[in-house]
């Protein structure tokens, strides 16, 4: 038997107002929320607004969050939450500045091959190879699950050169796995 | 949460225009509301004007896909299917009809179930929704116990809970104290990037301030439609009104009626 | 998968730090397997450093946290009867129980009063599933795309699950003399509502039903001739009519009606 309640059931938990469980709920989930906001967005007030927004909507609503049997991974949503809210707060500043993205990833270090640390093997060169921009918005619409008007939000660019480099990179891919 | 992207998603956009209606007719009773309007709207806030009884229900109704034309056609998205489309819209009625019991959030989470929203999604989009439209506070108080301005916004909230591509506001801020009217303003900014919003309203200033472009209609016809400073610069001093968008909108009413 | 893969601390260390040199489908693969492995995520908590920030939000949360949040309240019975169907199917639950009362303490020979109501008792709930007049969210539901014959249908369904079973319990004659009428009543509502609105069609068929059947049987002390087991075949052509008509119309429900 488990010792501690995963964290569907610590939001039902919190669902019936308890703050313990919240706050277990924050210390398991806030600092995987930051890393991966952090790779997102340079700008560290927007990470700790989102993040702010995000657990405030979670402790709020969580009546109908713990009522949904939310298929697949158990933090997906909260996930979905924060992604969303995050490209609240690029349309927000949109308008005054350029959205801060976070660094890209340049060129892969030699020693993931060493360590061993490639996963997979055709689908791994084929995104390497990959274009950046190209490789961005396959990232926010595959792993963060955007839809393509929140993806041209985020990135800062139009709809329609969204659609056309997811176009160019399910392409290039399905080349390079041919 | 990881998802697959399939093709339809990506396809290039056929369709220039979220909204494309020509010669437009729609019945209301026995008169014909709306008689031949020609319409071209892509993203952005587009305020509709007019008078009592210039047709801005009948229009708003029949881009909400609630009333049949007569004749004429309207593309919305591109001329997708009823239901297609109506998933991607939004729809602020002008008589506000609500169940007085439900909280907030039951009617709002109500509102996406009939929008065929995915289930997983609903609670988290329906707290942004509401958040959205203000009322985060009163988020799980009956509707029978809120002001009539917090009703309305209860409704906006509603009508974006699911993120649409197009959304229809008739008279939204009906109710609403100043403050409120600017807060409203500030949310259809935020909205206008990637959002076709069709504001119809009665309250020039509440177009000057948050509208890209204006469409003034006058017995079902279209009487003008362009920027609001082009509406500004249509007055002088001669005409009605107490501000320069009120002088060219009287100015432009007076000249049709003078034509025809 | 035959083995797990788990991100080893070394990655997961390099991912925490903002490392921008791990290969794109290695961050992929480990962003994806976060979202599913409790103790990677773990891992992710003892390497992280990310205190401060941490505090910072926590400390912005934590305030809220002395409203209670709303539990989860069901609402679920909206999506088969909408609130506004609910007072109509209470009062046609209060008058069949009336009529058996009735039934119960008049005269044997007396013709069953539930059995004359039976036909009819479900067209003022259906009539309330869709209308202006009924409906205080009805141009909002009318413009979503669940709107249509499949609502109607759904709440229909709500109705007939209130009623029959009542109904049954409540006549001690066989489902035989009443549930084939009683169906067919309510396809001609939602058929004869497409043409003229919901609420005139129930107006006119309680009306026509109360003044050509259940009054003249109540006078005459006889039970009605239409309800008899020889008019079964009657009632099934006008059901299967009646559906054939909801089924051609199905675009009128699911538009506004501005009568």
């Amino acid at each position: 038997m488990r010792k501690t309640a995963d964290e569907q059931e610590l939001v039902r938990r919190v669902a019936r107002g308890d703050r313990a469980a919240f706050e277990q709920l924050y210390r398991r989930t806030a600092p995987w929320l930051a890393v991966r906001l952090r790779r997102r967005c340079a700008d560290e007030q927007i990470v700790a607004e989102v993040m702010q927004e995000t657990y405030l909507a979670v402790w709020r609503a969580a009546g109908s969050f713990a009522g949904e049997s939310v298929n697949g991974t158990a933090v997906g949503w909260l996930w979905t939450i924060a992604a969303r809210r995050l490209i609240d707060a690029f349309r927000r500043r949109a308008r005054d500045a350029a959205v801060p993205l976070a660094a890209e990833v340049v060129a892969p270090a030699a020693e993931d091959e060493v360590l061993g640390e490639v996963v997979g093997d055709d689908v791994g060169l084929a995104l390497d190879r990959l274009a950046p921009e190209l490789r961005q918005v396959l990232r926010a619409m595959v792993v963060d699950g955007l839809t393509v008007r929140e993806t041209a939000v985020l990135l800062g660019v139009p709809e329609g050169t969204v659609k056309t480099r997811a176009r160019r990179a399910r392409l290039a891919m399905r080349e390079a796995l041919s | 949460m990881a998802r697959v992207v399939d093709a339809a998603e990506v396809a290039p956009r056929t369709y220039p225009w979220e909204i494309a209606a020509t010669d437009l007719r729609v019945r209301a009773g026995r008169r014909m509301a709306v008689d031949g309007v020609d319409l071209s709207l892509a993203t952005g806030v587009h305020g509709l004007l007019g008078p009592n009884g210039a047709g801005k229900t009948t229009l708003i109704r029949a881009l909400a896909t609630v009333l049949r034309p007569a004749s004429g056609e309207l593309d919305l998205l591109g001329g997708a299917d009823v239901r297609e489309v109506r998933r991607r819209l939004g729809y602020l009625p002008q008589e506000f009809g609500f169940y007085r019991r439900f909280t907030v959030r039951e009617f709002v989470e109500y509102m996406a179930w009939l929008k065929e929203m995915p289930k997983v999604d609903i609670p988290g989009a329906v707290q942004r929704a509401i958040e959205r439209a203000g009322l985060t506070d009163r988020a799980d108080s009956k509707l029978k116990t809120l002001s009539g301005g917090m009703v309305r916004r209860a409704g906006i909230a509603q009508a974006i809970v699911n993120d649409p591509a197009i959304l229809l506001l008739d008279e939204p801020t009906a109710g609403l104290d100043p403050a409120q009217r600017m807060q409203f303003r500030q949310l259809l900014r935020d909205l206008t990037e990637d959002t076709c919003v069709v504001v119809s309203t009665h309250l020039v200033e509440d177009v000057a301030a948050a509208c890209s472009d204006v469409i003034l209609l006058d017995n079902g016809r279209v009487v003008f439609q362009g920027a609001a400073t082009e509406l500004a610069a249509a007055g002088t001093a001669a005409d009605a009104g107490d501000s320069p968008m009120e002088r060219g909108y009287s100015a432009l009413l007076a000249r049709k009626g003078a034509a025809g | 998968m035959t083995t797990e893969w788990h991100a080893s601390t070394a990655l997961v260390r390099r991912y925490v730090a903002g490392d921008t040199g791990i290969a794109a489908e290695v961050e992929w693969a480990v962003e994806v397997h976060l979202e599913s492995c409790a103790e990677c995520r773990a891992k992710v908590v003892e390497h992280a450093s990310v205190a401060p920030l941490l505090d910072q939000v926590w400390a912005a949360v934590e305030p809220a946290t002395s409203a209670v949040p709303a539990g989860r309240r069901r609402r679920w019975l909206a999506t088969w009867a909408s609130p506004a169907m609910v007072p109509w199917l209470a009062m046609t639950v209060l008058v069949t129980l009336m009529a058996l009362v009735a039934d119960l303490t008049i005269n044997n020979s007396y013709p069953s009063l539930v059995l004359l109501i039976a036909p009819i008792a479900p067209v003022a709930g259906v009539a309330a599933a869709w209308g202006r007049g009924m409906d205080p969210a009805y141009e909002l539901v009318a413009a979503t795309p669940r709107a249509g014959l499949y609502l109607l249908l759904r709440r229909t369904v709500a109705v007939l699950v209130v009623v029959i079973p009542l109904l049954a319990v409540t006549t001690w004659l066989s489902p035989v003399r009443w549930l084939l009428p009683c169906l067919a009543f309510t396809v001609a509502t939602l058929a004869l509502g497409g043409f003229v609105g919901m609420r005139r069609a129930a107006i006119g068929l309680v009306a026509g039903w109360s003044a050509i059947v259940v009054g003249p049987s109540l006078v005459a002390a006889r039970p009605p001739a239409v309800l008899e087991p020889a008019g079964l075949g009657v009632w099934a052509a006008v059901l299967v009519l009646g559906a054939c008509v909801v089924w051609l119309r199905g675009g009128a429900f699911n538009r506004l009606d501005l009568r």
